[in-house]
């Protein structure tokens, strides 16, 4: 049977090209934080070596790379449009992340002989 | 029959094709598959880099990795890989607006983003091999160093590269499909590009990590 187009198929139409074009301000935005925050990451190092602390390096590259990595998954892996369910799911592996960041914590703050 | 341009997933929706479930919404059996896959492999990348932390905090003379790998080649492949990422979401957008010629585009704009990461990542290999930096043995400048500098990084390092490359195999089979207008013919025939998307994220997701812990600190 073929399908007439009615004004309401045109609004829904207009109303998902709408929608879309939303998202794709959205994706393009994430992508210049990314950009922004990596030519960020690099230069760090250079401000260690300026003579800020090995802590505050480890903490700002950790702080850095968490939440890049939050904003691929939250807005490309458009884990904050799921359900709760499925969220865990993807936090799972979260727990690993901690146990590292304690690991490098530890290597950091460790006094020779102790 | 005319093509409408709109998006397909939100006629699928509102058309009752994809079952409301309690817990996970409208999300399909292939997305919460993929997101449970996604989530196994993330603990063994976790695990990896859990391995890899325990034995640099019990070095007493571990190297300082950006003096010996490159970090402006990395930093470069790096945000390869988060431009990929967005062709990649751009690629989902195409397919859920029944847009095949965008879909093949942005498909093979994210294959050619991740063969140029594998390549630079070859070129690092080569580069750090010949420097002495190997997988059991490793020396700088001619001098030993701690030999499981070189173990880590290969077993982290490796393990992503074999990512990248199953993610391209697995992108080109559904660009080969997107030729073909499998994923363009409205309702949930997006879907197969929705989950390849989700694991080429998770790819870049990982490296993000990775480039952080292993290269940077």
């Amino acid at each position: 049977m073929a399908h007439e187009v009615t004004t309401t198929d045109v609004d829904q139409d207009n109303a998902h090209r709408s929608t879309h074009q939303s998202h794709r301000a959205t994706y393009v935005t994430i992508f210049l934080i990314l950009g922004v925050l990596t030519i960020f990451e690099v230069f760090v190092p250079e401000v260690y070596s300026a003579g800020w602390s090995g802590q505050t390096k480890m903490l700002l590259l950790c702080i850095l790379a968490i939440g890049k990595a939050a904003l691929v998954a939250l807005y490309f892996m458009h884990l904050k449009y799921e359900k709760p369910w499925l969220r865990w799911i993807g936090y799972t592996p979260i727990y690993m992340g901690f146990a590292v960041i304690i690991i490098m914590l530890e290597s950091y703050y460790r006094v020779p002989g102790n | 029959m005319s093509t409408s341009p709109a998006a397909s997933a939100d006629h699928a929706d509102e058309q009752g094709l994809i079952p409301e479930l309690k817990h996970f919404g409208k999300a399909t059996g292939g997305k919460i598959a993929m997101w449970m896959f996604i989530a196994q492999d993330g603990m063994s990348f976790g695990g990896l880099l859990f391995a890899y932390g325990v034995l640099r905090s019990s070095a007493e003379d571990w190297p300082v990795p950006s003096e010996i790998l490159g970090i402006g080649l990395t930093a470069t492949a790096t945000f390869l890989l988060i431009c990929s990422s967005l062709s990649m979401v751009f690629a989902v957008l195409a397919a859920q607006e029944n847009n095949q010629a965008g879909l093949v585009r942005w498909l093979a704009v994210t294959i050619l983003g991740g063969a140029t990461f594998l390549g630079i990542q070859a070129y690092e290999y080569t580069h750090l091999v010949h420097a002495g930096i190997g997988f059991a043995n490793s020396s700088w400048q001619g001098e030993p160093i701690n030999d499981l500098f070189g173990t880590t990084f290969y077993a982290v390092t490796g393990f992503h590269g074999l990512h990248v490359l199953s993610g391209v195999i697995y992108l080109s089979v559904i660009l080969k499909g997107a030729m073909a207008g499998k994923y363009t013919q409205g309702g949930l025939s997006y879907s197969p590009v929705e989950l390849v998307g989700l694991f080429w994220h998770f790819v870049d997701l990982v490296w993000i990590l990775v480039f952080t812990f292993v290269y940077l600190l």
